[in-house]
């Protein structure tokens, strides 16, 4: 009986003849696993449980996982105050708030009564708490509420997204062109171009920070989103991807298109184009993370004129500015890890399939 | 108007205007048409490539935006950091800066000895000092990751229950950006944040416990039992020890090593790295089926009961009060370095695991199937089939982890700034800390220093490949 207990708790997926016992390799195995969970997955949703928290909670660092917070209530003549429960020696409970400054003997008066002030021991009082969820560490940033105007979420949100989508249009287009012409035609120097390509592969883009300051500079596009949306927008990686692609389209279609009299542009726009699509899409992809992350050249270029500034400067700009008020800090945080989250889970399993079989960065 | 301004709406009248005026004067479009003309406005300059050069011209015109983004953007770049290092001044205009040689590579250079960066000018002193921490920070950080990522691609590509979720998981962080990341493990290893709270928490509970009478006893019992129950399963099997329950017999050791601390008798420290290195000779001679693998685990055995009784648990766990680390600001403690490690190793571990995960993926399973009809151990098949058909992607995998680490910057400026001190300054800080933020913009310097990192990176990356030249895949 013990046995086969046995042998059903450990037995793993496949049928009777391929399934194996569940061994010392897969207890390690799902060890890993749950560490991995405990690295990857936990600071992540500790930092979205925190970011729910008043900010009471938060500047205490309360370390429980819900968020509570103490009750306020509103008392007539006197104004909003902090409520406490008072447990008195024989056991009976009574809700008051402080009259008076915390002391040894603290004054304080019941909430149904508030003329009856009394003193009663400080040990005698304990903070009468509620689950709260407190959507203002969201709203008053997004929303520009009590003072906090320096978190110009629309702006930031709309510089991402025009940075990405542009930089990621650009970016398809001219390196699907070069990666056509580098796979479909034989001319005189294509063994040049593509040295060419490889070189600026093995060019580190931090080594040349400075003196690619100068060109933006000169072009006149420094301060200017374009700065960061030119530079970086021929990606050598994006050239080889899709190389390798086109390759295997066949050249009897390109040939079929020409008996047609169609020009090499639309054989490129029409046919080309549309069969490198899964390419095309895991290339988007990564651009996309590129595009949307990037933060040492955007940093230079655009962090002088707050308008331009992109999330991740916003934010960076904004947990600087206020050293202390995490609360809001952590809400921002969350708002700006939630599109690439969504994007993720929708995409998660073309993503990882897409940079397994064909991307190197 | 700025020079690119000017070019631009030069260039867009010529192409909208000209292409438009050529297109239709030569195709007609009809009203569904007009995405399609839309396009072929877009290509004008390959259709007109065409028409004057006929085929042979399209390529060029096809390659011609890519490369003048290239040309623009990467190699005029490359060859004027040359000459930006020769300049001196403040001027932001090329032409109005001062030659001044190789003055900039001399402030650099100019220590009384290079490897004693306090010896040096200013201006050596935060090169150096950069240099020598991201040369450190390179020698841990690529081997760490290159393991982390192997040992989690191996996890994944088992057989495991929801396989797509846990590869997705540990993926996960690479999408992050720095700045959200930064702020999650600023949050998390706050003095006062939560993994200080856990810590002391398990400690304070573990202390109340090692308080109680009897725990002595019960511990070592407990223990005993657990060792006996280990090395029984390692050496259970009929002919080499078992490789998986060797190395929980190891961590074992290693630990016993660390609480019984043996070096304390003649007053050194360090017991617990001397278990380590036990333990870690142990699991190699197992996993290389030597002939003494068995009687080394016997001896190992009887060290570990030795250990075992001169072992006072309730001293142990008794770890009185804990104070907690400022992790990320205390002083010559390492852990702000340490940190920088385990972020950088978090945030970037899961784009290595899936390169690594496709070589896997690609290996003939075949070759796995007839090292079982041979009856092959799992720990040789992984050195004997596994490492070598592996290594060519490895090798890829080592390169662009060398070139990665060389560039941090993004984690190390949001979480210490380089700081406490300059623990963790790296050479990408100073390159831009002393040409874009300082009062007086050094920029010859920041591109001089841009120079001497760039040859470091081709040394290291060139030592690289030389010593891997056979598995190479670049």
């Amino acid at each position: 009986m013990l046995d086969r207990l046995g042998t059903f708790l450990t037995r793993t997926a496949g049928n009777k003849d391929t399934a194996e016992r569940f061994g010392m390799a897969d207890f390690l195995a799902y060890g890993y696993l749950l560490l991995g969970v405990l690295i990857v997955l936990v600071p992540v949703l500790w930092t979205f449980f925190s970011s729910i928290k008043p900010e009471r909670a938060v500047d205490s660092f309360d370390t429980r996982l819900l968020p509570i917070a103490q009750v306020q209530t509103e008392i007539e003549g006197i104004g909003t105050k902090p409520e406490w429960i008072h447990e008195a020696e024989d056991g009976g409970e009574r809700k008051v708030f402080k009259a008076g400054p915390t002391r040894k003997e603290t004054d304080v008066a019941p909430i149904e009564d508030p003329g009856d002030v009394f003193k009663v021991p400080r040990t005698q009082l304990r903070p009468s708490e509620e689950v709260r969820v407190a959507t203002e560490n969201y709203l008053d940033p997004l929303l520009k509420r009590h003072g906090q105007e320096n978190f110009t979420f629309g702006i930031y949100l709309f510089n991402s997204i025009f940075v990405t989508a542009m930089a990621t249009l650009i970016t398809l287009i001219i390196n699907a062109m070069a990666a056509f012409a580098l796979s479909k035609y034989r001319f005189r120097g294509r063994l040049t171009f593509t040295i060419l390509i490889v070189a600026t592969l093995l060019i580190p883009s931090s080594i040349i920070l400075v003196s690619l300051f100068f060109v933006v500079w000169s072009f006149g596009i420094f301060g200017s989103l374009w700065g960061v949306i030119i530079p970086a927008a021929a990606t050598p990686t994006g050239v080889f991807l899709l190389r390798q692609y086109m390759l295997t389209i066949p050249d009897e279609l390109l040939e079929a298109a020409r008996m047609d009299a169609a020009s090499e542009w639309r054989i490129f726009w029409r046919i080309v184009m549309p069969l490198s699509l899964p390419a095309l899409s895991v290339l988007a992809i990564l651009s996309v993370i590129w595009r949307w992350n990037d933060f040492l050249w955007p940093l230079i270029v655009l962090i002088s004129d707050p308008e331009k500034h992109t999330i991740q400067l916003g934010l960076t700009q904004y947990a600087g500015e206020f050293d202390t008020d995490f609360h809001y800090i952590l809400a921002m945080t969350v708002v700006s890890l939630i599109p690439i989250t969504l994007v993720f889970v929708w995409l998660q399993r073309f993503i990882t399939t897409g940079i397994a079989t064909t991307g190197l960065k | 108007m700025s020079l690119a301004a000017t070019l631009m709406t030069m260039l867009g009248v010529l192409w909208i205007g000209g292409g438009s005026v050529w297109l239709l004067t030569r195709r007609s479009y009809k009203l569904v048409q007009v995405p399609s003309f839309l396009m072929d406005l877009v290509g004008f300059p390959v259709e007109y490539a065409q028409s004057i050069w006929g085929r042979g011209g399209v390529p060029y015109a096809l390659l011609l935006p890519n490369m003048l983004i290239f040309g623009l953007f990467t190699f005029v770049p490359m060859i004027l950091n040359f000459y930006v290092s020769f300049t001196g001044g403040t001027s932001i205009l090329l032409f109005n800066r001062p030659w001044v040689g190789l003055q900039q590579y001399a402030d650099i250079f100019s220590c009384e000895t290079i490897f004693e960066p306090r010896t040096c000018s200013n201006a050596g002193f935060s090169f150096w000092t950069g240099m020598f921490n991201t040369l450190w920070f390179v020698v841990i950080q690529v081997p760490v990751l290159c393991v982390v990522a192997l040992v989690t691609a191996l996890v994944v590509n088992k057989n495991i229950r929801g396989r797509g979720f846990w590869r997705a998981m540990f993926f996960y962080p690479v999408m992050l950006s720095p700045v959200v990341i930064a702020n999650i493990w600023n949050w998390v290893l706050h003095r006062k944040g939560v993994l200080n709270e856990m810590i002391g928490g398990t400690r304070d509970q573990l202390s109340v416990m090692a308080g109680m009478t009897g725990f002595d006893i019960v511990m070592t019992v407990l223990l005993a039992v657990v060792l006996m129950v280990v090395s029984e399963r390692a050496l259970r099997s009929s002919d080499t020890p078992s490789l998986a329950w060797t190395t929980i017999f190891g961590a074992l050791l290693a630990l016993l090593f660390g609480w019984a601390n043996p070096l304390s008798l003649i007053g050194l420290g360090g017991s617990f790295w001397l278990g380590g290195a036990l333990a870690l000779g142990l699991v190699l001679i197992v996993s290389s089926e030597s002939r003494h693998a068995r009687i080394s685990i016997i001896v190992a055995g009887i060290l570990s009961a030795a250990l075992l009784i001169s072992i006072q648990f309730d001293a142990v766990f008794d770890f009185g009060r804990y104070r907690p680390i400022n992790w990320l600001v205390q002083p010559n403690t390492g852990w702000p370095f340490f940190w920088l490690v385990f972020v950088f190793t978090w945030s970037h571990m899961g784009f290595y695991m899936l390169i690594l995960l496709a070589g896997l993926q690609a290996i003939p399973s075949d070759l796995y199937e007839a090292a079982r009809m041979d009856a092959t151990r799992p720990a040789r098949a992984f050195w004997r089939i596994t490492l070598p058909l592996i290594m060519p992607t490895l090798t890829v995998v080592l390169v662009l982890a060398l070139i990665r680490s060389f560039q941090i910057f993004d984690e190390v400026y949001l979480l210490t700034g380089g700081g406490p001190g300059r623990e963790t300054f790296m050479i990408v800080q100073n390159i831009y800390e002393v040409a874009f933020t300082n009062n007086n913009k050094d920029y010859g310097e920041g591109a001089a220093g841009s120079v001497l990192m760039a040859v470091v990176i081709a040394i290291f990356t060139f030592f690289q490949l030389w010593i891997t030249r056979r598995q190479s895949e670049l």
